[in-house]
Order: structure tokens, then C-alpha cells, then sequence
């Protein structure tokens, strides 16, 4: 399935939360990561999460997708080439 | 859902946050989300560290690297955690068993010969192509011998290219197969993508307990994992061959994709992006599966099949080569 995650954390910790991001999705903007995953590892995912931030003041949000064709995205300005495995 | 990642830049490949970084000698970074990624392919001249050599042994993650002219020269595989003394054993006994060893070295060139006569069907006049592969597949089932089956496996091969002419549409034009060096365009294009199949049927042979020494059609000696090159026959034609005939008759590859001389003639590094745009996705393609009654990738196809060989060399089920029946 297909993941865009978008978080507002507090500075102290944010730097923390994007290292994980960063392990499983590709980065698209500032605090926006995006790309396809399994059920297992975004749940693995969200459990490291867990253990960073702090409830009552940061807050991350997942826009799961269930069929990657089932989106449309449309771009203003520059798009950053992201989900190429090819470089 | 894990991807292979290529790579074509010149620079320095890092761990850094817990996660592969590339740094470009043009200055451009780049964060791969590790947890995503099964297999590194290194074409352009990358640099190395223990520090990284360490951590993609951790993460299971296999590299292979490709020589500037796009040949497989070699991988680094983590060390394996998958080893089964019984399995080695049993795949030694099926090699020594001479009736074993027939029975499957005849099914790689089945499910080989298989694909390809489904390939010329998609097209109209291949009718005595057809008929003349299904004829070496029946010669096939009376070999005697390792070498004759080689031939018969060999002579359909050749079949199966000379129709390659009434396939391909444009002024791409196929004389005979040619490697080292390959001569013109569509020999370029059927190196490459060889290749590419050998080191993927590889990464999957090392994700089960199957040696990739040890192999039935090829003869084993040969100082490469000959293994993969037997599993790969079947997966040439089915995965291979097909890119091939839709980069070349959707016009998608111009004269600029190619470094051609005299005597040579070699995929340049758009030609190389281009093909492996089309690999990748064609890998990531899904299939409902009969018996598993789910989808799956053609790469899982390949995992398959070595689970599938390794049910029969446990002999709990006898092997079938895949037949695609889509």
C-alpha cells in the first residue's frame, strides 16, 4: 500500500522522528515523507514512532492508500524526482 | 514490495542515519529508505566502506556490480544465515543421479522452450516457429545426455531468434546471436537484460537454503553460481524478451541509446536507464496466483521456483517449471 505521512513534532525531538522516516519512506517536502510499504513495516514503523514522540504535544498523521493507482497527484512549481530506484 | 535500487552516478554510497546515503560527485544527495530496499545495483563508480559493507550484511541486502559495459562482474552477499547441510547433500545427490539430473535440466529447458513459443504466439505469422520448437521439445524428452539436450535447447534458441526478425518492427534488424562483444543493438539489448536476470534469480537463490553452485543443465565446474543460470532460462523469455519487444516496436529507443562501433555495440547509460525502467516495473508487476490464491510479483515468481526446486530435492513434491498461464 501506498503511505503519505505528514508530522508536526517539537523542534527537540522532530530530528529523531525524521531519521526513522527516513529509513522507510522517501522524503518528499519539509515534515511530508511518502511511498509504498507493507502493513508489517508501517506498524513497525509506527512503534519506533511511538517510543519518540510525546503524545500531548507532537502529532503525525498517515494517509494510507490502499492501491497506489488510486491516486492522482498534481504538482505546482518544481517536483522533486522521488520514488525512482533508478539514479 | 521490497525494491532493487540501480544506480548510475559516480560517488560515495554511505551509512549514514541509519540509512543508505548516496552522495553524488555533482554534489546531489540522496536518502534511500533502507527498510524498502532487497538488492543494490552498481553501475557508475561508486565508493565503499566497512562502516556500509557492515550494515547491508545486517539488512540483508545483497550488491551486485556491473563493469562499464553493463556486464555482471560480481556481488557482495551478506553472510548466509540460510544454510541446510541436508539440502546440499540432496542437491549433490540429484546432480551425481544421472536420471535426477535429466529429469531436471529437461524441466529448465521445458518451461524455457515453454515461454518462448508463448512469446511468438502473441504475434502473427510465427506459426512454423512454434512448430519447430514444440518439434525440439519432443527430441528433447529423448536425450540421453546432458549435451544433447543442450543442443536441442540450443537449436530452438536459434529458431526463436530467427522469428525475432518478424517481430521487431522497425530498422532494428537481428542477424544472429552474438556475445562478447555484442555486436549490434538487439544483441546489446539481450546481454543486458541477461544479465540483469542472472543477478536477480541470484539475490532470490540466496534468500533460500539452495547452493548456487550446484546446478543440473549447466555443468557445475564452471567457477560462476550456475544454478541461477539454470533457473534463469526459464525466466529469459518470460521476462526478458518481452521488454525488449515493446522498447524496440514503441520506437522508445533512438541511435543516441547505443555506443556502436565497428565491432561492438553497447547499451549507453540513457539506453540502460531506459531498459531498467521497464525492468523494474515489469518485476513489480502482480499476477493472482492459482494455488497461493493471492497476488504476486514476478520476482516472487522466482522465489518460487526455487522453493518449488526445493521441494522436490527434499522429494515431498515433484518439480514443475513454471508455465504461465495468464
Amino acid at each position: 500500500m501506498f503511505v503519505i505521512v505528514t508530522y508536526d513534532i517539537n523542534e527537540k525531538r522532530v530530528d529523531k522522528v525524521r531519521r526513522i522516516l527516513r529509513r522507510y519512506l522517501s522524503w518528499v517536502q519539509n515534515s511530508v515523507f511518502e511511498g509504498e510499504i507493507t502493513i508489517g513495516k508501517l506498524e513497525k514503523c509506527k512503534k519506533e514512532l511511538q517510543f519518540v514522540i510525546v503524545p500531548e504535544e507532537d502529532s503525525i498523521y498517515f494517509y494510507i492508500i490502499e492501491n497506489k493507482n488510486n491516486y492522482i497527484k498534481n504538482v505546482l512549481g518544481i517536483e522533486k524526482d522521488l520514488d525512482s530506484y533508478v539514479y | 514490495m521490497s525494491r532493487d535500487l540501480f544506480i548510475f552516478s559516480s560517488g560515495t554510497i554511505k551509512r549514514k542515519e541509519n540509512t543508505i546515503y548516496l552522495e553524488t560527485n555533482n554534489g546531489e544527495r540522496k536518502f534511500f529508505p533502507v527498510e524498502n530496499i532487497d538488492s543494490i545495483h552498481l553501475f557508475g563508480e561508486i565508493e565503499l566502506n566497512t562502516k556500509a559493507l557492515n550494515f547491508f550484511a545486517q539488512k540483508n541486502i545483497v550488491i551486485h556490480i556491473y563493469n562499464y559495459y553493463g556486464y555482471y562482474s560480481g556481488s557482495y552477499l551478506p553472510r548466509e544465515k540460510n544454510v541446510s547441510g541436508e539440502l546440499l547433500v540432496r542437491q549433490v545427490q540429484h546432480y551425481l543421479d544421472e536420471e535426477e539430473r535429466m529429469y531436471l535440466a529437461y524441466s529448465f529447458v521445458e518451461g524455457a522452450l515453454f515461454h518462448m513459443q508463448r512469446n511468438l504466439r502473441e504475434y502473427e505469422n510465427t506459426n512454423e516457429f512454434v512448430i519447430k520448437i514444440s518439434q525440439e521439445l519432443e527430441n528433447a524428452k529423448n536425450c540421453k545426455s546432458i549435451q544433447e539436450l543442450m543442443g536441442c535447447e540450443g537449436r530452438a534458441r536459434d529458431v526463436y531468434y530467427n522469428a525475432f526478425n518478424l517481430i521487431l518492427k522497425s530498422k532494428f534488424f537481428f542477424e544472429k546471436r552474438e556475445k562478447r562483444p555484442p555486436t549490434n543493438p538487439i544483441n546489446a539489448l539481450i546481454s543486458f537484460g541477461n544479465s540483469l536476470i542472472y543477478s536477480t534469480v541470484l539475490s532470490e537463490i540466496y534468500k533460500t537454503q539452495l547452493n548456487p553452485t550446484i546446478s543440473y543443465l549447466h555443468e557445475p565446474r564452471e567457477r560462476r553460481f550456475s544454478l541461477s543460470l539454470d533457473l534463469s532460462e526459464i525466466f529469459k523469455p518470460l521476462i526478458v524478451d518481452p521488454i525488449i519487444f515493446k522498447l524496440i516496436n514503441n520506437n522508445m529507443l533512438k541511435d543516441e541509446d547505443f555506443d556502436q562501433d565497428v565491432n561492438y555495440c553497447y547499451l549507453t547509460e540513457s539506453g540502460r536507464k531506459k531498459f531498467l525502467k521497464e525492468f523494474d516495473s515489469k518485476m513489480e508487476t502482480t499476477i493472482k496466483h492459482r494455488k497461493l490464491g493471492r497476488s504476486v510479483s514476478y520476482k516472487f515468481l522466482i522465489r518460487l521456483e526455487c522453493y518449488k526446486l526445493i521441494k522436490h530435492l527434499l522429494k515431498d513434491e515433484i518439480y514443475k517449471p513454471l508455465k504461465a498461464w495468464w
